[in-house]
């Protein structure tokens, strides 16, 4: 079995209709290892978080190939996408995107139970104690501060241990010091798990602590390097 | 518990605001189905329950114009106690002449009531008419006027009135009356001297089972050995038939109007549905994010969907399951019984039904779509292209659609009508939908206008998310009720006014005797000089045999054989009536005398497949005789006057004691003068005046009128309803507009004005196409089904559209009101 656990190749991606239709992607070739700590960086518009949502799954291509874990995802439809989500992929918004009618536990638990786990609730306690939300178990989002509903969100990705873990500009919607802290918190979670992380930013900062950092414009990769 | 009830409890904390319009129009549109359903069933119910009361036996045995013989009374009486009763028209009037009013003299003996109770008002001097003491009914007592003690002519003698009627238990089984009731004892009938050979009067026996025994059958039994003698006969299981029959038609004709206005309910429904999800689309996103699959999707929403439907159609029970109450309490005088009040599961289970399965067929399509949001929504907006929803759902809702149509057509006592009816509600919709994507096509095609308001008007109407073709078809199917309604109304209301004073006489006179006849025309000449009076023998009879066939062999009868249906007014006639046209056969010669011919209607005769040369038998006063048809007549029954389904040629009933109607017709001013020295001189005869009649059938008809005007109403309202959400679902759209207009330097004024003009648009649509709409069916109704000319009264039309369309420009400006007051600065921060 390969190291990669994304091996992506000649993906294309364009949206609208002719004479609108725009080529977001422009075959892009990929691969990233098990474990490694990746950086997505790019202008706005160079097609990020298009990439982020076919390698999540979110998107499907319109040519080539997305191969996740095993799975390649050209040949699954999207029940059988979110079914391969589960439990195997975990996604950071910048908007944090936490369900405002639930608690903070019962957003963590929702992938959990989702995935049928019968110990949702307590994996979810678990992993709020350890980003330091042990206090606001049974808050809703809208008691909560940008900080610390990216904390649940960061949660809610990591709670069913996947074996990837997407971020999109996790702290662009925050003030500097408290980015820092959740950067911090994010990549202490990845080093307790294992986990292998790809984080969408602008901010050359918070790419220089990933091992490799993958420059794109105009939808195609034009750097991709490891750091020394 | 599953994964998508847990869900749904948790996002039910969100609260059920954005499914407001999903609650107010299920509510509606339910509560207006079982309302009618329980009324109905409340009546018919009240009907059952007191169906002895209301017959006055357990079995009732009638005949006209002429009582039981002995033998007859024998075999009666061996079945149980009998109680025997005789009803006529006659003319009643103050002792000095100088008020005379038509009423129904009604004989009682001493067992009568067999079941329930007489009552009489306060102040009574005997609690039983005796001797020559009647107990009358108030209307009588206000309309002479007269008091208790006074003393009133009848016939050719005089009543004590000693006291009025407060309760008649038999009343509502006796079916319609001219006029105010006068009971007295057979002994008094007798001293009036009204019952006379060949006078019109119907004897009833009414029988108090000694035995409970199985009174269909017994009826039957007595039918089929009576019927041959001119006996009706009605059992306790089915008094007050007619009554029954209207209840239970206007009943189903309501429902369908509700039925109509649940549709309307159900697009506000759909509505509520979309734009509570539209709201969810970034929640429903992340859970497909985090792993959620759209049928899980779909299921937390339609578990939602289902739960505040339930609340909903359970409200609308309640208050659906009181209106029989409401309405007794409210309207009880103008009923014809009062309703029974209790909780009527039947009509409340099909309103439930109803109810659910339109909650589930308007909420389908936004469910499905929700289920197909994209999770990749999180990055970018989307506007979701407008297409079909699946083949699976798109099943489900032609299945949830069949199931209502299933139901209205198999609850229905005439399935054909109520087909009929369902088909050209969903061919109005779907007429209305096809109109409002059309008026969506036209406003993007349209030059644009240089007016920066006219053109942001017709850009509200094509805009992504304008509802257009949504409120087109919900206030579209309200107001063409309303166009329907206002039409068919006018249409009748002119037809009596119309033709009434130009073709009626004033005065009907009964039974006037043979031997009066010369007498009665000179005294109106004398009052009237110049005065046209038409007379016609008359007298009742049997069809016992069509072609030979016994008609009791004939059951059951076919459609419009009404000819065949009890006991019938015939006449002899040598000239062919007036307003009277042979389609078939000849008119006999004036001097006609050979073997006995009649000359039968045409509808009667289609019914039958009768022609001329065959044969009718007849029971005419206890004498049978065969006649064959030499004719088929059309009548125009719009013709005030007499119209006789059966016309005998002269020769074979002049023997048979028979008495002669009258019509008259004078210049108005003779009217009192006439009256008073008819009903002076001639003491048996009834005499109608025909404007009273004319006045009570628009009162009858006004009744209906506002029955069904209340279920138009709540159409309307959940067409009201859908507006409103369509609104509430564009604020954020209409907002935004005003914010930028204001930022532009837009006053409120001018602001006010694009929505106006959008509004006044659409509204002006609305109503041409309820004209149009509403036109063809009210033509549809008038010419079709009541087979009267087209006259509607296009002003009255004309105010109720512009009454509509207003209404509906002014809710949709009050809706704006808010988006006016915005601030600016507040409003995009928000935004």
């Amino acid at each position: 079995m390969t190291s990669a656990i994304i091996d992506a190749s000649a993906v294309t991606l364009a949206l609208g209709k002719p004479p609108a239709r725009v080529e977001i992607l422009r075959r892009i070739d990929i691969s990233i290892d098990r474990g490694d700590t990746v950086a997505l960086l790019g202008p706005s518009g160079s097609g990020k978080s298009s990439l982020m949502s076919v390698l999540s799954g979110l998107e499907r291509a319109d040519s080539g190939r997305v191969l996740v874990d095993g799975l390649d995802f050209g040949t699954l439809d999207e029940d059988a996408l979110a079914a391969a989500r589960r439990g195997r992929i975990g996604i950071i918004l910048q908007a944090f995107h936490l369900l405002p009618t639930m608690t903070a536990i019962e957003n963590v638990a929702v992938p959990l139970e989702l995935a049928g786990a019968a110990d949702a609730m307590e994996r979810a306690r678990a992993e709020l104690t350890a980003v330091g939300l042990a206090h606001r178990l049974d808050h809703y989002p809208a008691q909560l501060s940008g900080g610390e509903q990216q904390r649940v969100a960061i949660a809610r990705a990591i709670a069913p241990r996947p074996a990837l873990l997407f971020a999109d500009e996790p702290t662009g919607n925050l003030d500097a010091a408290t980015g820092e802290a959740i950067m911090d918190l994010l990549f202490a979670r990845q080093g307790d798990t294992g986990t292998t992380l790809l984080v969408i930013t602008h901010d050359p900062a918070l790419a220089a602590r990933c091992a490799r950092v993958v420059e794109m414009r105009d939808g195609a990769i034009v750097t991709d390097r490891r750091a020394a | 518990m599953n994964t998508a009830w847990r869900l749904a409890l948790r996002d039910m904390r969100g609260g059920l605001k954005g499914l407001r319009l999903l609650i107010v129009c299920l509510f509606l549109g339910v509560a207006g189905l079982a309302g009618v359903g329980s009324l109905a069933s409340a009546i018919t119910a009240e009907l059952d329950g007191r169906g002895r009361e209301i017959l006055g036996g357990d079995i009732e045995m009638r005949v006209a114009q002429r009582e039981a013989d002995g033998q007859e009374r024998a075999a009666f009486a061996a079945y149980g106690r009998t109680s025997e009763s005789i009803r006529l028209r006659a003319m009643a009037s103050r002792q000095d002449a100088s008020a005379s009013v038509l009423a129904e003299l009604k004989s009682v003996d001493t067992l009568w009531p067999l079941y329930g109770r007489f009552t009489t008002q306060a102040g009574a001097l005997t609690p039983r008419p005796t001797g020559l003491d009647a107990i009358v009914a108030p209307a009588l007592a206000e309309r002479l006027p007269l008091r208790v003690g006074d003393r009133i002519r009848v016939g050719e003698t005089s009543l004590r009135v000693a006291g009025l009627i407060d309760q008649e238990p038999d009343r509502v089984g006796e079916g319609f009356a001219f006029g105010p009731t006068i009971l007295l004892s057979r002994e008094a009938l007798d001293a009036t001297r009204l019952l006379q050979p060949g006078s019109l009067f119907t004897a009833r026996y009414r029988i108090r089972l000694d035995q409970d025994q199985d009174v269909r059958a017994l009826s039957e039994r007595l039918d089929s050995r009576y019927r041959q003698t001119n006996w009706e006969v009605s059992d306790r299981s089915n008094a007050a038939r007619g009554l029954r029959r209207f209840v239970d038609q206007l009943g189903q004709f309501l429902t369908l109007v509700g039925l109509t206005a649940l549709i309307v309910a159900g697009i506000g429904v759909g509505n509520g549905v979309a734009s509570w999800l539209d709201q969810r689309r970034s929640s429903i996103a992340t859970l497909k994010i985090v792993g959620a699959s759209s049928s899980l999707i779909v299921r937390l929403y339609l578990l939602q969907v289902a739960m505040v439907s339930l609340a909903a159609v359970i409200a609308g029970l309640a208050i659906g399951a009181a209106v029989p109450a409401i309405v007794g309490w409210v309207a009880g005088d103008a009923l014809p019984v009062a309703p029974k009040i209790a909780v009527y599961p039947v009509p409340l289970a099909i309103s439930a039904a109803y109810g659910l399965l339109a909650a589930l067929l308007f909420s389908l399509a936004p469910l499905s779509r929700a289920g197909r949001v994209s999770p990749a929504e999180i990055f970018r907006a989307r506007i979701e292209p407008f297409g079909l929803p699946g083949r699976r759902v798109l099943a489900l809702m032609i299945g949830a659609g069949a199931s209502i149509a299933a139901i209205a057509v198999a609850t229905a006592r005439q399935p054909a009508l109520s087909a009929g009816f369902l088909a050209g509600a969903l061919a109005l919709f779907v007429a209305l939908w096809a109109v409002g994507r059309l008026v969506r096509l036209v406003a993007r095609t349209l030059p644009r206008s240089r007016n920066t308001l006219v053109r942001l008007a017709i850009g509200n109407l094509y805009r992504p998310a304008a509802q257009t073709d949504r409120l087109v078809v919900a206030l579209g199917l309200g107001l063409t009720l309303f166009a329907m309604m206002a039409i068919i109304q006018s249409n009748l209301t002119h037809q009596i006014e119309k033709t009434v004073p130009q073709t009626a006489p004033n005065f009907f006179a009964l039974d006037i005797g043979t031997d009066e006849l010369d007498r009665f025309r000179s005294t109106v000449d004398r009052q009237s000089p110049g005065a046209k009076i038409v007379t016609v023998p008359s007298l009742r009879g049997t069809v016992t045999t069509v072609r030979g066939t016994p008609v009791t062999e004939l059951k059951p009868l076919p459609k419009g054989a009404w000819i065949l249906n009890g006991d019938r007014g015939l006449t002899y006639a040598a000239t062919l009536p007036e307003g009277n046209e042979i389609v078939a056969g000849r008119w006999w010669p004036a001097d006609y005398a050979g073997p006995p011919l009649v000359s039968i209607d045409e509808q009667a005769a289609k019914a039958l497949d009768l022609k001329p040369g065959d044969r009718l038998g007849f029971s005419i006063l206890g004498v049978d005789m065969e006649a064959e048809i030499a004719s088929i007549r059309r009548i125009n029954w719009e013709r005030m006057g007499f119209n006789f389904g059966i016309v005998f040629a002269p020769g074979a009933l002049e023997g048979a004691p028979h008495s002669y109607m009258a019509t008259i017709a004078l210049p108005d001013a003779r009217e009192p003068a006439v009256s008073r020295a008819v009903v002076s001189g001639f003491p048996a005869v009834s005499l109608i005046r025909v404007k009273d009649v004319a006045g009570q059938i628009g009162e009858i008809f006004g009744q209906l009128a506002t029955a069904i005007r209340a279920a138009a109403a709540v159409t309307l309202a959940a067409g009201i309803a859908v507006l409103i959400g369509a609104i509430a679902a564009s604020r954020r759209a209409r907002l935004y507009d005003a914010v930028l207009l204001k930022l532009l330097g837009g006053s409120r004024a001018q602001i006010l004005l694009a929505q106006a003009i959008e509004y006044a648009l659409l509204a002006a649509i609305i109503a041409l196409l309820a004209l149009a709409a509403g036109s063809a069916a009210g033509w549809y109704v008038v010419t079709r089904i009541f087979e009267l000319a087209w006259a509607p009264d296009w002003v009255l039309v004309g105010v109720t559209l512009v009454v509509g369309a207003v209404g509906t420009l002014g809710i949709g400006l009050a809706g704006s009101l808010p988006v006016l007051n915005a601030r600016p600065a507040q409003a995009l921060r928000s935004l």
